[in-house]
C-alpha cells in the first residue's frame, strides 16, 4: 500500500489551515502583486540587477568530487550556479496573524527543498541560495500568508510579535520599518530588513479584517478557537509527550499509546 | 490565596495607562529612553566620563531607537516595591551580586574528623570550652587574622567584616554549652516540625558554616572559598590547640576543610571552563535548600516556589548563563520576568487550587496516574497560556516567547511537583507545557532551548547518568541544562514545590538548608524578591566594598 503523506490532525480552522499551509500540492492564494525588483530592496542583499555574488564555480564546471549522494540530489538553481546563500526573515503577530514561526518552519520544509529554517517565537528565518530566495520570498509576501499588518519583514531588532497593535491595527516594529499610508490605506515599506532607508516607499497591500484573519488564522487561542476544542489535536500532542515520556524511561510500556 | 482577582493586575495598570484586556495602544511618541529616569541618568554619566576620558562611551543614540514604547516598570513579586529594568540588571544590582556572593563564600566544614585527630593522634582533650576557643580564634583567622607567625600583614576587617564562622548540629546538649554567639539555632529559626527532621537529618555532627570575605571570592574565584577556608581553620586548630604548625597531622586540618566540606558548586565538566565552587555546579536542590521562604513563611508553599524561582533566576540565569557563559549584556529581562509583575504568581496559585479541587490538598495524585498528571498539566498551562491571550497587557509584559514558556513551564512544573509531591513528575509537567505550548501557539521560545523541551519529556523519568538525574540533583551541569536560558529559574522552583508539598524541611542538603538560616548573611534568603527590590532601590548595602582603603 503506497503511503499517503499527512499533514496535520484536527477539526477546526487552525488545524485546517495547517494541513493547506503544509500540503505542497495546495497552491497558495496570491493577494498581492509585489515587483521582484521591490522584493530584493525590500530583502537589501543586492542592488536590483546587479549580478548575483557566488561562493563556488558553478556545479557545471565539473568541479565537484565524485560522490554517490551527490548523483542522488538535484540541486536547486542557486546551488547550480553557486549563489552564496542570503535570508528572509517574517515576524508574526500573536494577534490572528494568518501564519506563526513553527507553521512557517513546517511549510516551509515541506514545500522546497535546499533550505535551512531558524524559528523563534516571534520570527522565523529562512536561508536559501540566493536567486531561490527572491523567488520564495516574492511568493510570500505575495500570498495569504503575509498580512500587510501583522506580518513583518525583519532582519534585525525583530520584538513586536506580542506587543498590542498601534492606532491602525499594525503589529509594532521598533524601527518603524513600515507605515500606515491613510491616502492608500495600505501599508508601506520606508525600509529595508535591517531598517536601512529605501530610495522609494513599497507598498504592500492593504491588511486583511479581523474577521477574515481570524478564519485564516494557524493559532489555537483562548479569545479565538481553543486548541482544546480541538480533541483531535489535543491528544495528539498528549501522544507526542507520553510516547517521548515513556520511550525515554519504560519502552515496554509503549503499546496501544 | 485567593485568584480571583488577577494577580498581575496592579502590576499591568501601572505599566499602561490603557486597559490590560484593551488589544490597541500608541506607539512611537513617547519620547524615547529619555522617558526613562535610569536612561537620563546612565546618558549623563556616560557624557561625564567620555569628556574625561577624552573618547566616546555609552550613547543611548546609539543603536534601536530606544523607548518606541511606553517606558515599563517592574513590581518585583509579592513585593510592592516597583523598579526600571536596568535596577535589575545583575551589573547594576548590588543584591543581586550579594546574594551570590554569600552562596559562593559559604562551605561547610564538619568538625568531627579534626576532633577526632585533636584527641587520638594528638592526644588533646576537645571540650566544649576548646570549641568556644576554637571558635573565637576561627573568628579571628577567616576575615584574614594572623595566629602563628609574628610579623605578618592582616586584612583590614572594615573590607572583611561579613567574615565569620558559625556552627550548627542536630545535638542539642552539645549546642546548648556552645558560645550561643557562635551558634546557628535550628531550634530557634526553624518551625517545630521543620526543626525536628532538620536535627535528625543532620544528626550529632558539629558542622561549620564558614562565610570567606565576599571580596576574596571577587578577587580570587570560586575554588578559592575552600583553600581560604582550609588555610583559616588550620592556623585556628594550631593557635587553640597550640599545636606545631609543622606536624604532619596539621594536614588532616586542611585535607578534612577541603575534602570533607560541602562547597555549594560541584565540579564542571572542562569544556565550561570553569572551576569548582562556581554558579555552574550547584544542583537545583542545593539551590533550593538556600531559599529560605518555607522557613519564615511556612504556611505559604506557593511562594517558597516562587521565591526558590527568583533565586535561580540571578544567580543561575542572570549571573550564570548571562554573564559566565554568553557574557555582554545578558539576559536580564528575559530572566525578571519569573520574579516580577506576579505573573508566575497568579499562574502557581491558580495550580494550588486546581490541586486542593481535584485532590483534596498536595502530595495526594498518585504519580503513577499518569493520564492524571498530564490532565492537570493541560488545565495550567492552558491556564497560563489562557492570561496571555486575554490579557494583551500581560503579553506585551512578556514580550518574548521565551519568558512566556519559561513562565508557563514553571507554574505547570510546579503544579505537578506539588500535587505528587514528586519533583520529576514536576519536571515532566514542564515538558507537557513546553509541547502544547508550541502546538498551541505556533511558536515557543528561541533556538537556546526550545531544542531541549521538545525532548526533554524523554529524560524527565531517566535515572541514567547521561541522560537524566533526579530533579533534586541536576543543575546547569545536567548536559541538556548547558545553555536552558532562563529556565533554570523554573527548574529551581519544581523540586522546592514538591519537598515543600510534602513538608520536609529541606530539598536535597539539610547542612545547606540550616547554613542559610543564618541572619548574619548579609542577603535575607527568606526574602529574595525584596532584597533584589531593595538592590533596585538602592537601598541594599552590600559587603566587600573597598571604600576602607581608597582615600576621600
Amino acid at each position: 500500500m503506497a503511503y499517503k503523506r499527512q499533514f496535520y490532525p484536527g477539526t477546526t480552522s487552525p488545524a485546517v489551515a495547517r494541513r493547506r499551509l503544509m500540503d505542497p500540492k495546495v497552491k497558495l492564494q496570491k493577494l498581492r502583486e509585489v515587483p521582484i525588483e521591490d522584493v530584493v530592496k525590500l530583502m537589501g542583499h543586492r542592488n536590483p540587477g546587479e549580478d548575483y555574488k557566488s561562493i563556488h564555480p558553478p556545479i557545471e564546471e565539473g568541479s565537484e568530487p565524485d560522490c554517490p549522494i551527490r548523483k542522488l540530489v538535484t540541486p536547486i538553481d542557486g546551488a547550480k550556479h553557486g549563489d552564496r546563500i542570503r535570508y528572509i526573515q517574517f515576524s508574526d503577530s500573536v494577534y490572528f496573524a494568518p501564519v506563526s514561526p513553527y507553521q512557517r518552519a513546517w511549510m516551509y520544509l515541506s514545500r522546497y527543498r535546499g533550505i535551512d529554517t531558524g524559528t523563534l517565537s516571534g520570527r522565523q528565518i529562512i536561508e536559501v541560495r540566493e536567486r531561490d530566495l527572491e523567488k520564495m520570498a516574492k511568493e510570500f509576501i505575495e500570498n495569504e500568508t503575509f498580512d500587510a499588518a501583522l506580518t513583518g519583514i525583519r532582519g534585525a531588532t525583530v520584538h513586536g510579535h506580542a506587543c498590542r497593535l498601534d492606532e491602525n491595527g499594525l503589529m509594532f516594529d521598533a524601527w518603524q520599518r513600515y507605515l500606515w499610508d491613510p491616502k492608500k490605506k495600505e501599508v508601506k515599506y520606508v525600509k529595508d530588513q535591517v531598517a536601512l532607508p529605501l530610495d522609494k516607499e513599497i507598498f504592500v497591500g492593504a491588511p486583511a479584517s479581523m474577521e477574515d484573519l481570524r478564519k485564516r488564522t494557524t493559532i489555537f487561542r483562548a479569545d479565538g478557537v481553543d486548541m482544546r476544542d480541538d480533541k483531535e489535536v489535543s491528544k495528539y500532542q498528549h501522544r507526542i509527550h507520553k510516547l517521548r515520556t515513556l520511550g525515554g524511561y519504560q519502552p515496554f510500556k509503549v503499546k496501544g499509546v | 490565596m485567593a485568584t480571583k482577582e488577577k494577580m498581575f493586575m496592579e502590576a499591568v495598570k501601572k505599566k499602561f495607562k490603557e486597559e490590560p484586556t484593551d488589544i490597541s495602544t500608541s506607539y512611537y511618541k513617547y519620547g524615547g529612553w529619555k522617558q526613562s529616569k535610569s536612561k537620563v541618568e546612565f546618558q549623563a554619566a556616560a557624557e561625564k566620563i567620555a569628556k574625561d576620558r577624552g573618547f566616546p562611551m555609552m550613547n543611548e543614540d546609539i543603536g534601536v531607537p530606544l523607548g518606541q514604547r511606553s517606558w515599563m516598570p517592574y513590581q518585583l513579586s509579592h513585593t510592592d516595591i516597583f523598579v526600571e529594568p536596568d535596577d535589575l540588571h545583575c551589573i547594576n544590582n548590588p543584591a543581586i551580586q550579594q546574594a551570590w556572593d554569600d552562596i559562593r563564600r559559604t562551605i561547610l566544614v564538619g568538625l568531627d574528623s579534626p576532633h577526632q585527630t585533636i584527641e587520638r593522634r594528638l592526644g588533646k582533650e576537645v571540650t566544649p570550652e576548646t570549641i568556644n576557643a576554637y571558635l573565637e580564634t576561627v573568628n579571628h583567622t577567616m576575615p584574614g587574622g594572623a595566629v602563628v607567625q609574628e610579623h605578618m600583614a592582616e586584612v583590614n576587617p572594615a573590607l572583611v567584616y561579613d567574615s565569620y564562622v558559625k556552627v550548627f548540629s542536630g545535638d542539642d546538649e552539645l549546642v546548648d554549652e556552645l558560645d550561643k554567639r557562635f551558634v546557628i539555632d535550628i531550634n530557634k529559626l526553624f518551625p517545630a516540625e521543620q526543626a525536628k527532621q532538620l536535627k535528625a537529618a543532620v544528626g550529632k555532627t558539629l558542622m561549620q558554616a564558614v562565610r570567606v570575605p565576599s571580596i576574596v571570592g571577587r578577587v580570587m574565584d570560586g575554588a578559592t572559598t575552600s583553600r581560604h577556608a582550609a588555610m583559616q581553620i588550620s592556623m585556628a586548630f594550631i593557635s587553640s590547640y597550640k599545636l606545631a604548625a609543622g606536624e604532619a597531622a596539621i594536614a588532616d586540618f586542611a585535607y578534612s576543610a577541603k575534602h570533607q566540606s560541602v562547597n555549594m558548586g560541584t565540579m564542571m565538566p572542562a569544556r565550561r571552563a570553569r572551576g569548582p565552587n562556581e554558579p555552574g555546579g550547584i544542583p537545583f536542590g542545593f539551590m533550593a535548600d538556600v531559599a529560605q521562604s518555607d522557613r519564615v513563611y511556612p504556611d505559604d508553599p506557593g511562594r517558597a516556589a516562587l521565591e526558590a524561582v527568583a533565586l535561580g533566576a540571578i544567580i543561575y540565569d542572570q549571573i550564570y548563563l548571562g554573564g559566565y557563559m554568553s557574557g555582554g549584556v545578558g539576559f536580564t529581562q528575559y530572566a525578571t520576568a519569573a520574579y516580577t509583575d506576579n505573573i508566575l504568581e497568579d499562574y502557581v496559585y491558580y495550580g494550588i487550587d486546581q490541586i486542593n479541587k481535584r485532590y483534596g490538598g498536595f502530595c495526594k495524585l498518585d504519580p503513577n496516574d499518569y493520564d492524571e498528571l498530564m490532565n492537570l498539566a493541560e488545565d495550567v498551562d492552558s491556564y497560563s497560556l489562557e492570561m496571555y491571550e486575554r490579557y494583551p497587557a500581560v503579553m506585551e509584559t512578556h514580550f518574548g516567547g521565551s519568558q512566556r514558556s519559561t513562565v508557563a513551564a514553571a507554574s505547570t512544573g510546579i503544579a505537578g511537583a506539588m500535587a505528587t509531591g514528586v519533583a520529576d513528575c514536576g519536571l515532566n509537567c514542564w515538558y507537557y507545557s513546553m509541547l502544547e505550548h508550541k502546538e498551541r501557539a505556533g511558536r515557543l521560545g528561541f533556538y537556546g532551548f526550545d531544542l531541549q523541551d521538545q525532548c526533554g519529556s524523554a529524560n524527565s523519568f531517566a535515572y541514567r547518568s547521561d541522560e537524566g538525574l533526579p530533579m533534586e540533583a541536576r543543575g546547569p551541569n545536567y548536559p541538556n541544562y548547558a545553555m536552558n536560558v532562563g529556565h533554570l529559574s523554573g527548574y529551581t522552583g519544581i523540586p522546592k514545590a514538591a519537598h515543600v508539598a510534602r513538608g520536609d524541611a529541606f530539598t536535597a542538603n539539610p547542612f545547606i538548608r540550616v547554613a542559610f538560616a543564618d541572619p548574619s548573611l548579609q542577603f535575607d534568603f527568606a526574602n529574595v524578591t525584596k532584597e533584589i527590590g531593595r538592590g533596585g532601590l538602592r537601598e541594599f548595602v552590600p559587603a566587600g566594598e573597598r571604600t576602607a582603603v581608597i582615600k576621600g
